[in-house]
């Protein structure tokens, strides 16, 4: 039975990694549009990826923080609009080319490799590129990730009830979308922290059935 | 001046990546609950990267009719769903993207003119950035841009509505232009359909 709900802004990328046969048992993909407090009740965690609708989060952020005052986790990734956090994220250029032309000045410069997400990561496997950076975040917050300019790329916070950890990363759509090879390390940790189950130590696959008129919406 | 319908699902920032100009005048719907956007007063539909296709497969039938009324769709997205006439997206990870390069097939209206097609097999040195995955494309359409394993990635169907659809194997496409930039391939192209478009001289042949 899925332990995390995969909220679903009908993004493909979204769809492929809830889809595929390593992660499908875990994840619940919940449209956004039919978001509700009964959808998430019997869910561990709530995952919200890059690309999401923010203005709808935002009519219903309620919900997300009901979900946090029951002592919960919720994960989420890349932009993110001040309207229901508590933050100040800004964006930034994207630079996804780094390691090709400067690798020794990664989007990421320091990490706090103690947390359960990022422990045993190499570097390049705890940053791949970053979604812009947060200028401001709660007073309460644990930093976990700082760029070059020590602005705060994954921090976390436990003033809801359970725990939110916010990242500009973006390893949910980056991971569906399948172009960059190393990031089940980063999902297989993630899903762990948030579930409490390590999906089997394989790569994602895809299962064509479930692509077009055998789509699961 | 084509009236075009920009479809939103509230992706920050992408409203700036369409743009009105001499061309085309963008309309933005944004998806809701109870999305059912009147279709009739547009020219073409552009469902951008990113999209949702949960929203779109509602629409289906209403696509189809905007298409057999002659008029065009661009989608560069994946369309996981079914509601693309004739054509599905497929996601597909079993190839290297060290390999990918693309190939040019049927072109008949010079869709890939001026640019290099280089900008799309190379970003700063690393190729398979730019399509996922590829297009079952209908039969009789055109294939005009194929990957390393002949597999379409970007498809002109004439033939299976009476209408026009653009379709990229989630290649993203845009219409903006930076002052004193060269337009990119993904401008180029995408202004080279909405051209043919444009031209009432060259009539789908569906």
């Amino acid at each position: 039975m899925a332990k995390i709900g995969l909220l679903f802004n009908g993004v493909w990328s979204h769809y492929a990694l809830a889809t595929a046969p390593k992660y499908r048992d875990l994840y619940q993909l919940l449209y956004v549009h039919d978001l509700d407090a009964a959808a998430v009740h019997d869910l561990d965690a709530l995952a919200i990826p890059f690309q999401s609708n923010q203005a709808v989060l935002t009519e219903k952020k309620d919900l997300i923080y009901d979900f946090l005052r029951a002592g919960k986790k919720v994960f989420l990734e890349g932009d993110s609009s001040t309207a229901w956090l508590d933050a100040q994220w800004e964006d930034r250029p994207v630079n996804n080319y780094w390691w090709v032309t400067d690798p020794t000045n990664p989007p990421v410069s320091a990490t706090n490799y103690d947390h359960p997400v990022y422990q045993g990561l190499t570097p390049r496997q705890a940053c791949w590129h970053t979604h812009g950076v947060y200028t401001h975040v709660p007073e309460s917050a644990e930093i976990i990730q700082t760029n070059a300019e020590g602005e705060v790329i994954t921090w976390q916070t436990h003033a809801y009830g359970g725990t939110l950890l916010a990242t500009t990363l973006d390893p949910i759509v980056e991971h569906g979308v399948q172009q960059i090879t190393h990031l089940d390390n980063y999902m297989d940790r993630l899903t762990q922290w948030l579930c409490g189950v390590r999906p089997a130590p394989e790569r994602l696959t895809i299962d064509a059935a479930a692509y077009g008129a055998g789509a699961l919406v | 001046m084509l009236q075009a319908l920009l479809i939103s699902n509230g992706l920050v920032g992408l409203e700036k990546y369409y743009v009105s100009n001499e061309l085309v005048q963008y309309t933005t719907c944004f998806i809701t609950k109870d999305f059912n956007p009147d279709l009739t007063p547009y020219d073409l539909l552009v469902v951008p990267n990113g999209s949702d296709h949960v929203a779109m497969l509602k629409i289906k039938d209403k696509v189809r009719d905007f298409l057999d009324a002659g008029k065009a769709l661009v989608c560069c997205d994946g369309f996981f769903t079914a509601w693309v006439p004739g054509n599905q997206w497929v996601m597909d990870n079993s190839r290297p993207t060290l390999e990918v390069r693309y190939a040019p097939g049927t072109d008949r209206y010079d869709l890939l003119r001026g640019f290099d097609l280089d900008e799309l097999n190379f970003s700063h040195g690393m190729s398979g950035w730019w399509a996922c995955g590829y297009i079952a494309a209908a039969p009789a359409a055109d294939v005009v841009l194929a990957d390393t394993w002949q597999r379409p990635v970007v498809v002109l169907d004439e033939v299976s509505t009476a209408g026009r659809m653009l379709l990229t194997a989630s290649g993203p496409l845009a219409d903006v232009t930076y002052a004193g930039r060269t337009e990119s391939a993904l401008v180029t192209i995408y202004r080279n359909f909405l051209q043919l478009v444009s031209s009432s001289t060259v009539p789908a042949h569906g």
